[in-house]
């Protein structure tokens, strides 16, 4: 089991785009991943759960990962949340 | 992020506004599944999701069929046009919200637990979400919400359409924010016609082509208009800001601040150009080797006089009655006074004759109670009951009209015109029952003109073929152009499919327009022609050559014609409209065409 904090940088958020960007990627996963905010912690995998954490621009996230592949899985969603889901702004 | 899309641009001009977006309002009710349904309801809903997600497929690989890689489409669009890519990542995640739990499995829990339908479920499930989307404090995050609401609503249609068949919906009730840019389906002429004064700048629908009377009703209003711009609704959302430019049938979405600057400009000197126009107003119509030609405006509406008193006409060519019957919920039929009244108030403000046109109800003019009155309606509307047909099926239509027409005539210079006539016969039986009401207006004392013209109009083949055989019992002649070219090549004018085909310089139609001219200035018969092809600028000069003098055309155009008349020589003309007859095939009568317009 891997945890690690994470502050969202892109000026929209974890909106509808980079939230599928991010489903998409967890999903090749087999490691259980979750994503947490405050109290809330919702399934990683599952976008309406991510659309609904309502992670704007700023918010502070915690990403929970348990499994086999769970250090590649870290290391890459990891990134994706730090480059801003490659969007510009 | 800023794109463009493209569709056919049919009522020129520039809006830029918001974008408000009609969908078809589904209702959900609730029903009671018994224990033993409920497998067979539940794989319902799961039929309806795995739909929906096929029709998401579909619309991601078409993509980048529609979208191709390429930027040839000028200067307004470079560096704002959207890649395959980017558009596909907006349909991502409504693929996999298909394929969330929330979806795939809580509405079944949902369906279980209550025993209630899928429909319902399905709702509970987006009253919640829609709840928990409110209650966010992140305005862009919260707009998320329609995501949400676009893919519940793709499966509640699927579910709906495996209950029963999908229903038109009406429209026409409904409140639009001022200025903002309409966005539909389709639209009904009813819609259409109501936009300006609901404050709508412009429209753009997704089915429709040139010819609609969607489109010739958004020409008469003067407001930017862009049909076929299929699956518009799949990119754009409620409040993007929209640029239409109705000529070019373009519409950019949230555009930069360039290009909106570059709008803007374009906007500002389309204006300078009417301004300029406008200055012809008071002038005659007139060719330059003094040839006076008679130029008379369309209306749809009693409002339509503001614009006709813009351009100085010499009268009302063309007034469609069918307003009276649009948009009238539970009033009923309109009654003798409300013709009347609405026929003076034209008379009133203009100068010259005023040309009522009877009623014209049936094929692509459904109205409000349209249906049940006439009954179901047919597979081929524009060949059934409709037009001088339907009047003289259903008198209690008719005769009201009838009699205000007439009673009209004593106010000022009346003229009755007849739609969709085809044979002597109706002219006859229209004839025999003017006399009729004439006896009953006399023993009621009431004024009229006995000698008020009765005109037929020309917009069927039959009718144009023959015309010199109805010569001698009409007073005048009316060609109206969209028919009778929907009729002559077989196109319908509602589907874009065909569109292409729909040719006003195909040597048929050329043809029967010169055969009518001809026969009827033989006959020294006055014949106009209140078709759109009459209001378009690059037929103005054939026309002439072909012998026209009287036009009727929308107010918009009609400085533009003025301006085109009074810059062409009859005595030129002639060589090459006889060449454009002659020609055989369309490049050769376009670049014919080019010559005469290039005198």
């Amino acid at each position: 089991m891997l945890q690690q904090d994470f502050t969202i940088i892109n000026k929209l958020g974890l909106h509808a785009r980079a939230a599928a960007l991010f489903v998409r990627t967890a999903m090749r996963f087999s490691s259980c991943i979750e994503l947490q905010k405050g109290q809330q912690r919702v399934d990683a995998k599952s976008i309406m759960n991510v659309m609904l954490l309502a992670a704007g621009k700023g918010t502070q996230i915690q990403l929970r990962i348990k499994g086999e592949d769970e250090i590649e899985a870290m290391c890459v969603l990891g990134e994706l949340i730090q480059s801003g889901f490659g969007e510009d702004e | 992020m800023s794109f463009t899309l493209h569709g056919i641009g049919v009522s020129r001009g520039i809006a830029i506004g918001p974008v408000h977006i009609l969908r078809p309002q589904v209702e959900i009710n609730e029903y009671r599944i018994e224990a033993e349904q409920l497998p067979a309801e539940i794989q319902r809903y799961r039929n309806a999701l795995e739909q929906a997600r096929e029709e998401l497929r579909k619309i991601r690989d078409q993509i980048p069929l529609i979208y191709p890689a390429r930027d040839n489409t000028g200067e307004v669009d470079s560096g704002v046009s959207a890649t395959a890519v980017e558009i596909a990542s907006f349909i991502d995640p409504h693929m996999l919200m298909l394929d969330d739990a929330m979806l795939t499995q809580i509405p079944i829990e949902i369906m279980k637990e209550k025993h209630c339908n899928a429909e319902w479920a399905l709702q509970q499930q987006h009253i919640r979400f829609t709840e928990l989307f409110e209650a966010m404090d992140n305005e862009y995050l919260q707009a998320r919400k329609h995501d949400i609401q676009q893919v519940i609503e793709r499966i509640q249609r699927r579910l709906l359409r495996t209950q029963q068949p999908p229903e038109e919906e009406p429209l026409d009730a409904r409140e639009f924010p001022e200025g903002c840019i309409v966005l539909a389906d389709d639209l009904t002429p009813a819609d259409t016609a109501m936009m300006p004064h609901r404050g709508v700048k412009a429209f753009v629908t997704e089915h429709g082509g040139m010819n609609s009377h969607t489109a010739i009703i958004a020409r008469s209003l003067g407001i930017p208009a862009i049909v076929g711009l299929r699956s518009a609704r799949r990119y754009l959302r409620r409040g993007d800001t929209l640029v239409v430019d109705g000529l070019r049938g373009a519409i950019v979405c949230n555009p930069d601040v360039r290009s909106l600057r570059y709008f803007k400009i374009l906007q500002t000197e389309q204006k300078r150009r009417r301004g300029e126009l406008s200055r012809l107003r008071e002038a005659p119509a007139v060719t330059c080797d003094g040839q006076l030609i008679t130029l008379y405006a369309n209306i749809e509406f009693p409002t339509d006089m503001q614009a006709v008193k813009r351009t100085g006409a010499n009268g009302i060519g063309l007034y469609r009655t069918e307003f009276l019957h649009m948009n009238r919920d539970d009033r009923g039929q309109p009654d003798e006074e409300e013709h009347y009244e609405a026929y003076v108030h034209v008379l009133r403000a203009v100068d010259g004759p005023v040309t009522i046109r009877t009623l014209d109800l049936g094929a692509d003019k459904q109205v409000d109670g349209g249906a049940s009155r006439i009954g179901a309606v047919p597979a081929n509307p524009a060949l059934g009951l409709r037009g001088v047909r339907l009047c003289l099926k259903d008198l209690s239509l008719f005769k009201p009209q009838l009699r205000a027409i007439l009673r009209a005539s004593s106010v000022g210079p009346v003229r009755m015109m007849l739609p969709m006539v085809t044979s002597i016969q109706e002219i006859h039986q229209v004839r025999q029952l003017v006399r009729e009401v004439q006896r009953e207006l006399s023993a009621e004392k009431q004024a009229f003109d006995p000698d008020m013209p009765i005109g037929a109009m020309i917009e069927v083949p039959s009718i144009a073929i023959c015309s010199d055989l109805f010569i001698p019992y009409v007073d005048f002649f009316s060609i109206g152009t969209n028919d009778l070219i929907q009729y002559t090549l077989a196109i319908d004018r509602v589907d874009d499919s065909v569109g292409y085909l729909y040719e006003p310089l195909h040597p048929a139609v050329l043809r029967l327009l010169n055969t009518v001219i001809g026969q009827s200035l033989n006959a020294q018969k006055v014949v106009s022609m209140c078709g759109e092809m009459a209001g378009d600028g690059r037929y103005v000069r054939l026309l002439l050559g072909m012998g026209l003098r009287y036009f009727s055309v929308n107010p918009e155009t009609l400085l533009e014609v003025k301006h085109i008349i009074r810059h062409s020589d009859l005595s030129k003309l002639h060589p090459l409209t006889q060449r454009i007859l002659h020609s055989q095939d369309t490049s050769e009568t376009e670049a014919l065409l080019a010559q005469i317009n290039a005198l």
